[in-house]
């Protein structure tokens, strides 16, 4: 992991102490909220509908046990005893007093974390591959870029006023798990330098990226993301809220267009001085090294012993863990989707046993995935069983990654001062409906995202089927999309049918899956497919209940 | 009728107006809240927004009658009166909704 230097450790302190005040001089009254509400957003505090909130970044979504353990004391400390890991694989408190953040800060520093670029018109976290560093599909490892980014990016003087927020995510894997296209630069890192994707986004007007540029060497990808960047702060629609994302202006001007002035900006531009030496990113490479792997002996035999006497452990296995590029380790996915509970929320219990697990089976490395899961890269498959069974016991066991179940769902009305429809509750009961092992292992894959009102930060326009929450004079309205897909073959999934209320969400969606049941070729084609295969109209009419 | 809502500045949890000239008279319980006619709700909003040390953001909360908020407000109001619903099933919460009462 990336280990803060006397330049990091000063920002944020100084950072910190500015804030200190700021908070002081408030509650003092020297400060209206007009004059404090953009500072304490900068700082990633926003007041929701119950509380205060605030999100703290996990840069790229790379966490350490200590760090972990850092989230489960603010969770006891200052908060109502859990967290809630987000789509940005940032982490949210709901219950946070105003007069306790300045201390919460510095506690977070104290493991080299903070809450800058969590809020506001600036350039945000930048996401990556949960896997990355350990996927066996993975071409290059993207954290070392994502840190790169991290640090041009952080207080950059031209782009802490954009027209709005900006969100980067690099993937460097064959497969696509940042879900590059729907962000406002995607970068796919090849053999011959990154492909850079611009103007996706979600939100009221969902766009995938285009491709406007290929092969960029990683030496001058900071100079190439300064051009495409200027680009959009001089001519984004600073006038038009709705209209302020990059994606507006890339659709206006057309992707070329857009293209041949980056190329112009970035002609003119002194590169050098942007771009990092080559000394510069590889003291950032040295930060990621492979884990010293633990020689462990590892018996098959065994491994295929406990699965078939224990058929808990054999589904976990299956459906939580992904290839490694070593032979003898795994990815563990520990789902954050236990049924009936809400998608992403860990008490301080589980975060404290899972900041354990790391230490005791994943070399003392997390990551948070934009599912709102929580990973450990690196797992030697001996260690497997043991693991498993104290997942177990803190209801961290969930075997049901990737599966109907592992929902995404945005805060929504329940917390959300945007909102306007609940996400929760109505996953909630979903997770219910499904909660048949053998039915959601029957239906394979598929993948649903609930966003509680039209700013999608639930995903819904990118999911398999999407939930979008609404307000329909003054009651809570769900329409349903479907065909999304946020992989290598992005696609914007569309509303079909007519919404609906909360309680008639659970049976549409059965029927929906029930039918894709009988229409599959076979057990390898996936809800997705069968879905590109016959259209989205196929599945409509089973949206609701026959007349 | 309106209520007078708003949240606290140190914590931002969720307050109602009671009575009174002091933050004593406000409520975390919403059931306690006040029903204000329309003009003397108007009159106290304007002197609670100028008390930004206590309070953030207050606003009025229009209500049908006694008991029950005009129908618009009704889910994002109902879940600041009575905090999250995650819990209760959606069906639990929309048979609450059917009974039209706030609190």
């Amino acid at each position: 992991m990336y280990v803060y230097d006397q330049f990091d450790h000063a920002v944020v302190a100084a950072r910190n102490a500015e804030f200190k005040d700021q908070v002081a001089r408030r509650l003092a009254g020297e400060l209206s909220e007009d004059q404090f509400k953009p500072l304490r957003l900068m700082n990633g505090l926003y007041l929701q509908l119950h509380a205060y909130m605030l999100r703290i970044a996990v840069p790229y979504g790379v966490l350490s046990s200590a760090q972990m353990r850092t989230f489960a004391h603010i969770a006891r400390t200052y908060d109502r005893d859990f967290g809630h890991f987000t789509t940005r694989q940032n982490i949210q408190f709901n219950w946070i007093k105003l007069a306790d953040t300045p201390q919460i800060l510095e506690d977070l520093a104290k493991v080299e974390m903070h809450a800058i670029q969590t809020s506001g018109n600036c350039i945000r976290n930048t996401t990556t591959d949960q896997f990355a560093g350990a996927a066996k599909d993975e071409i290059d490892d993207p954290r070392p870029w994502a840190e790169l980014i991290r640090q041009w990016s952080t207080f950059h003087p031209e782009f802490t006023f954009l027209p709005r927020k900006f969100k980067i995510a690099i993937t460097g894997a064959t497969r696509d798990r940042a879900a590059i296209r729907v962000h406002d630069i995607g970068l796919q890192l090849t053999a011959n330098g990154f492909d850079v994707y611009v103007g996706g986004g979600m939100g009221r007007t969902p766009h995938l990226g285009h491709l406007i540029k290929s092969g960029v060497p990683g030496e001058k990808l900071l100079s190439y993301l300064e051009a495409a960047l200027r680009v959009y702060n001089r001519y984004g629609r600073r006038d038009n809220i709705y209209k302020a994302r990059i994606k507006i202006l890339v659709s206006a001007l057309g992707p070329q267009e857009y293209a041949r002035q980056v190329e112009e900006e970035w002609a003119s531009l002194d590169q050098a001085k942007i771009d990092a030496p080559y000394a510069e990113i590889a003291r950032i490479k040295s930060f990621f090294p492979e884990p010293d792997y633990t020689a462990k002996a590892f018996d098959a035999a065994a491994l295929d012993r406990a699965k078939a006497a224990d058929p808990g452990f054999a589904r976990w296995v299956r459906n939580n863990t992904l290839a490694h590029r070593r032979d003898d380790h795994v990815s563990v996915t520990i789902s954050l989707k236990p049924t009936g509970l809400p998608p992403g929320d860990a008490s301080s219990e589980q975060m404290d046993v899972m900041a354990d697990l790391a230490d005791d089976y994943g070399y003392a490395e997390l990551r948070v995935s934009h599912e709102q899961n929580v990973i450990l890269p690196h797992v030697a498959k001996a260690d497997l069983y043991d693991l498993y069974q104290r997942l177990d016991k803190t209801g961290l066991s969930s075997a049901n990654v990737g599966k109907i179940t592992d929902m995404i769902a945005c805060p929504g009305l329940d917390y959300c001062s945007l909102a306007n429809a609940r996400s929760i509750p109505l996953a909630q009961d979903i997770s219910k409906r499904f909660e048949d092992a053998g039915y959601t292992d029957k239906i394979g894959d598929l993948q649903i995202k609930i966003s509680g009102c039209i700013n999608a930060c639930g995903h819904h326009h990118v999911g398999h089927i999407g939930i979008l929450g609404v307000d329909k004079q003054g009651e809570e309205f769900y329409q349903i999309l479907l065909g999304g897909r946020a992989d290598e073959q992005a696609a914007l999934g569309a509303i079909t049918g007519k919404g609906m209320p909360a309680e008639a969400v659970p049976a549409a969606i059965e029927r929906v899956v029930n039918l894709y049941l009988e229409l599959r070729t076979d057990e390898s084609e996936r809800f997705i497919d069968t879905v590109g295969r016959l259209g989205r109209e196929a599945f409509a009419g089973a949206l609701h209940e026959p007349a | 009728m309106k209520l007078l809502t708003a949240n606290r500045l140190t914590d931002g949890l969720v307050l109602w107006y009671r009575d009174g000239d002091d933050l004593s008279g406000w409520t975390e319980n919403a059931v306690d809240a006040a029903r204000l006619d329309d003009e003397a709700a108007t009159a106290l909003l304007d002197v609670w927004k100028a008390r930004e040390t206590l309070l953030v953001a207050p606003y009025l909360v229009p209500l049908v009658d006694d008991h029950t908020l005009v129908k618009r407000e009704y889910v994002r109001e109902f879940v600041r009166a009575n905090g999250p619903t995650i819990g209760q099933t959606a069906l639990d919460t929309a048979k609450l909704q059917n009974r039209g009462e706030v609190f």
